[in-house]
Formats: C-alpha cells, structure tokens, sequence
C-alpha cells in the first residue's frame, strides 16, 4: 500500500474519530439546552421530545449568569490591558536590551505557570486576608490575573520586540524621528500582531480561568466559570449546564479565530511594509 | 555593562518580572510560613511543627498525594504518548493535513470546565455511550461511567485537553528535523521504531520534556475535573487543601499545599530525567 493511499485511510479514520470526539459532545450540549421543561429527554428517546429556547430564557432570567457575564466581560478586557502595560516593558528589555543573565529571568518569567494554580488561588487569598483587603474582590482578582497570565504577555511580545529591525529605527533616527515617532514608525507596525496576539489570549485565559476567581470570588463574586461549576455540583440540572457551558465557549471560538488570522500575519517584513 | 544600563534594565523589568517574583514569592513564602503554624488568620502565630506531624500521621494524606502523582504522571504519558505518533504523521505535510491538524487541536479551546460538563455528559449513566454500548449488544444494562473508583475517567479527560498542547509542541518539533537525516537512517537499513527511538525521539526530547513537565504540573494539581468527574472515595491534592481551607484550617491547607508543590516540582523533574533517561538508551547525557 503506497504511502498516500495509507494517508488516506488514516486521514478518514480520524476525522470519523475527531468528529464523534468533537460532534458528539456539543451536539449533545446543544440539544440538553434546548430541553423544554413540559417533557424531560428520557433514554428511550433519541432527540428531546419538545424542544424550545426555555432554559435559556430562564438561565437568563432566574441564576446569576447576568452578573456572571457582567463581572467576566468586564474582568478579562481589564486583566488584557493592565497584563499588556505591566508585560511590556520586560518585554522590551527581554527582546532589545542584551544584559548577563537574560536567560535565567526569561525563565523564572515562566513561575506564576509552574506553581500550580490552587496554591497561587488559596495563599493569594491567604495574603489578601491578613493585608485586610479583602473587600476589593474584583480588584483582588484582576491583579491576581494580571500576575499569573504576564508569562503569555512577556513571552509574545518579546517575541515581537526581537523583531523590530534594527535598519527600521536607524532610518527613523537617521531621518530626524523623535522618539514618540520613532515608536510610531518602526516599533508600532511590527509590534502590533504581537500586541493584539497578547490581549487576546491573556483575554481568553482570563474569561476561562477557574481557580482564582473561584477562591478569591467565593461566594459573592460569580464569573462565568464558577457560576458553570457551581451548577455542576450539588443542584446538578443538566440543561441549565449545557446552557452555560456553551456560553463559555462561544468567546473562546471567535477569539481564536481572530488570532489565528493575527499569528498568519504576525511576519515582521509584512507587519512593518518592508521586506 | 554600565550602572545607567543596569539601573534602565532594572526599570523595564520590575512591573512585569518584578511583580511575578514578588507577588508568587509572596504565595510560596505564605505557604510554607503557615505550614509551620505562622500567619495565622484565626489564632496565634507561632513557630511549630505539629501541622506537619499530624499530617504525616494522617493515611487520607498519603492516600491524596499517591492519587495525585497517578493521575499528574498517567495523564503526563498518555497524552504525550498519543500526541508522537500524531506529530510524526502531521510531520509532512499532505492534502487534508491541516484539518486534521486544527481538529486535534480543538480541544485547546475549550475551557477546562466546560470539556468536564461534555464529558460527564457523553458517559452518564443514561448518556449515549452507555446507550450506544447496549445498542451494540455488548452490555445488558447501563454502566456507572461517572466518578468511577481508579480515576479513568479523569485520565480520559486529561488526556483529551492536554494532548493537543502535546501536539503543539511536538509538532513543530518533529518538524524541525531534516529529512536528509532520516532518509539516511533508512539507506543504512533502520526500521520505523529505530528511526524514532535513535533519530526523532532524542532530537525532539526537550519539546516532550516540556510537554511532559507542563501536563504533569497541572494534572498532578487539578481540582475541577476531580470534583465533577473523578472517584468519590479519593481526593486529590488541590481537592484536600480547599477542603482544609474552607473548613478555616489554613495551616492545615499550607502543609497540603506546600506538598503539592513539591509534587509537581520533584515529580515533573524525575519525569523529565526518566524520559531522557528511557529515550537515550539508558543514558542521561
């Protein structure tokens, strides 16, 4: 059997796998959040006997998930902004600046994702306690995010900085460009993939993060995330789950696919019009 | 280097690095001082070794960091495991590889949370493997899939979102060797297996390394999936220090934390050795 022929059956053999791996469980999430309440989905029947948007009205209208997509939409831009400002400029010095030693910080750069996230979660509400502020949950979380999600923040737009090139910001200079129009010219065009790149993935992570804003939240303060794991506990009703789950997941598809586009396009010759 | 550029180099890093260190500093630092009775939030801070005594004389501990490093490890191996084969195929690439690729890695974007409500769904005890199952005639009644005792279903789920991250990092990898060096090991005669264990696998041994250690450290200290899916007659680490911590016991929630970091620090770097050790040949250089 020749090797494309064994590509072949691979290929589709994988994607009946991949299929049943991905379809099956979303289509089964799709159709428990269209459960109307009049008739339960019972194991004799194949798909829900009635079908309506009930649940989500009622999600909408009865659980906390309005404040929940509130504090989560209002958390994550906040932590994507604050990670990228406070991310930058080690990130410059990671990326421009050649110093003894560089390696070894780049690497302790990576702690917040080496200690695992429930220790970080539980101290970090340990030290906010005996600070006495607890009160501030919110910022207490958006500071907490802002520390754990820097190492993607550094990592990308060091990357970026090491691309500016050198002849871009000597021209600029050589030309008369202040500094402010040097960033403009030669830093801004290549560095923008990079910026974009950063905030939407400290954004995704931040959306989808569960153990800080579950510890340091707990209890009044819901994001999406806790309020999905809390209706997996205890009350346990599956349709109202399948309700957030799918919530939760739909920023993550959007977002990705912008930053798929973003990293296609993320070449430093094309980013910054030269080649 | 001049003082000017260390003082310039010192600036740029202090609000980024600068913070990781003192902010996680800060946790581990807190960590181990109230494992040993200090900050205490509810009595007297003093100096002592009685949380750790008793915890060392408790079986739940050792039951929880035993369940611990099965699933960090197992979960670790598999997903690895799964993922070179993968790698290997995707390495060139062909019509159609790109789906499958993307496919694979569909997992990545799912959130943790929301990949354990998918799966609890899928193996309930009305769900459609269960029903599928008895379709086929090969059960006669529905099995209970869910919260099963040896934690396979937790394996399951690790392995399910964090192989595409395996994936990620082997590929590019794999993809890094020429195919002069391969064609040449095929001219002298090796076989697929030898071509992966003498070529590919030590060429490619940082990358698994790094999947190895980054998949262990965050299954060896899962909580969610454990408490949605996993055995209820078990708890993991991360599960027994919030137990601790919300029942107030915050020193009792130190010793359990501080154990598991150094679960996941010691037991990603034995991994890490013990993969180069077994992919070299019995050699650690």
């Amino acid at each position: 059997m020749s090797q494309s022929t064994i590509n072949k059956i691979l290929l589709y053999v994988l994607i009946a796998v991949c299929a049943l791996w991905l379809v099956i469980p979303f289509t089964m999430a799709v159709l428990w959040s269209l459960v109307d309440p009049a008739e339960p989905w019972t194991a004799d029947k194949l798909l829900p006997p009635v079908m309506s948007t009930y649940r989500w009205s009622h999600m909408w209208a009865n659980s906390s998930l309005k404040p929940a997509l509130i504090n989560s939409y209002i958390l994550a831009p906040s932590v994507a902004v604050v990670t990228l400002i406070l991310a930058a400029p080690t990130a410059y010095a990671f990326g421009r600046i050649q110093f003894p030693g560089r390696e070894v910080v780049k690497l302790i750069a990576l702690l917040p994702l080496v200690v695992p996230g429930f220790v970080t979660a539980v101290f970090f509400t340990s030290i906010i306690f005996q600070m006495g502020l607890h009160a501030s949950r919110f910022g207490a979380i958006l500071f907490a995010h802002s520390v754990i999600l820097m190492p993607y923040a550094i990592r990308i737009l060091t990357v970026s900085f090491e691309q500016v090139r050198q002849d871009h910001i000597d021209a600029a200079r050589d030309l008369g460009a202040s500094v402010i129009e040097r960033w403009k010219v030669a830093y801004l065009p290549a560095l923008k993939p990079g910026i974009m790149a950063a905030l939407l993935i400290v954004f995704i992570q931040s959306i989808e993060e569960f153990a800080i804003a579950f510890i340091v939240g707990s209890p009044s303060f819901v994001t999406v995330p806790t309020l999905l794991f809390s209706t997996l506990g205890q009350d346990f009703v599956r349709p109202n789950a399948a309700v957030l789950a799918l919530i939760l997941i739909v920023p993550n598809v959007i977002m990705m696919l912008i930053l798929e586009r973003l990293l296609k396009s993320a070449n430093p010759s094309l980013s910054s019009g030269k080649g | 280097m001049t003082l000017r550029k260390w003082v310039t180099v010192i600036a740029l890093l202090t609000p980024g690095l600068g913070l990781i260190i003192a902010m996680i500093g800060t946790v581990v630092y807190m960590a181990i001082a109230q494992s040993f009775g200090l900050y205490s939030l509810l009595g007297d801070s003093e100096f002592s070794t009685e949380f750790w005594d008793k915890m060392l004389g408790r079986r739940a501990y050792y039951k929880s960091v035993k369940y611990s490093l099965y699933i960090g490890t197992f979960s670790a191996i598999l997903s690895v495991a799964l993922a070179y084969p993968l790698a290997i195929w995707l390495r060139k690439p062909f019509k159609g590889s790109l789906a499958v690729g993307a496919i694979l890695k569909a997992p990545l974007l799912v959130p943790g949370l929301v990949a354990a409500f998918l799966f609890i769904n899928v193996i309930s005890y009305n769900g459609i493997l269960n029903q599928f199952m008895q379709w086929l005639g090969l059960w006669d009644e529905p099995h209970r899939l869910q919260n099963d005792r040896n934690g396979f279903g937790i394996l399951v789920l690790q392995t399910w979102k964090q192989m595409p991250f395996a994936l990620l990092l082997l590929t590019s990898a794999v993809q890094g060797i020429s195919d002069d060096i391969l064609d040449a090991a095929r001219d002298l005669g090796a076989g697929t297996f030898a071509r992966f264990r003498k070529i590919i696998a030590p060429m490619t041994i940082s990358a698994m390394q790094a999947a190895l250690v980054i998949i262990f450290i965050g299954a060896v200290a899962d909580f969610s999936f454990q408490v949605i899916a996993g055995p209820t007659n078990r708890q993991s680490l991360a599960q027994f220090m919030v137990f601790f911590k919300d029942s107030g016991r915050w020193h009792d929630a130190a010793v359990v934390g501080v154990t598991l970091m150094g679960a996941a620090l010691f037991g990603s770097a034995l991994l890490a050795v013990a993969a180069r050790f077994v992919l070299k040949g019995g050699r650690l250089k």
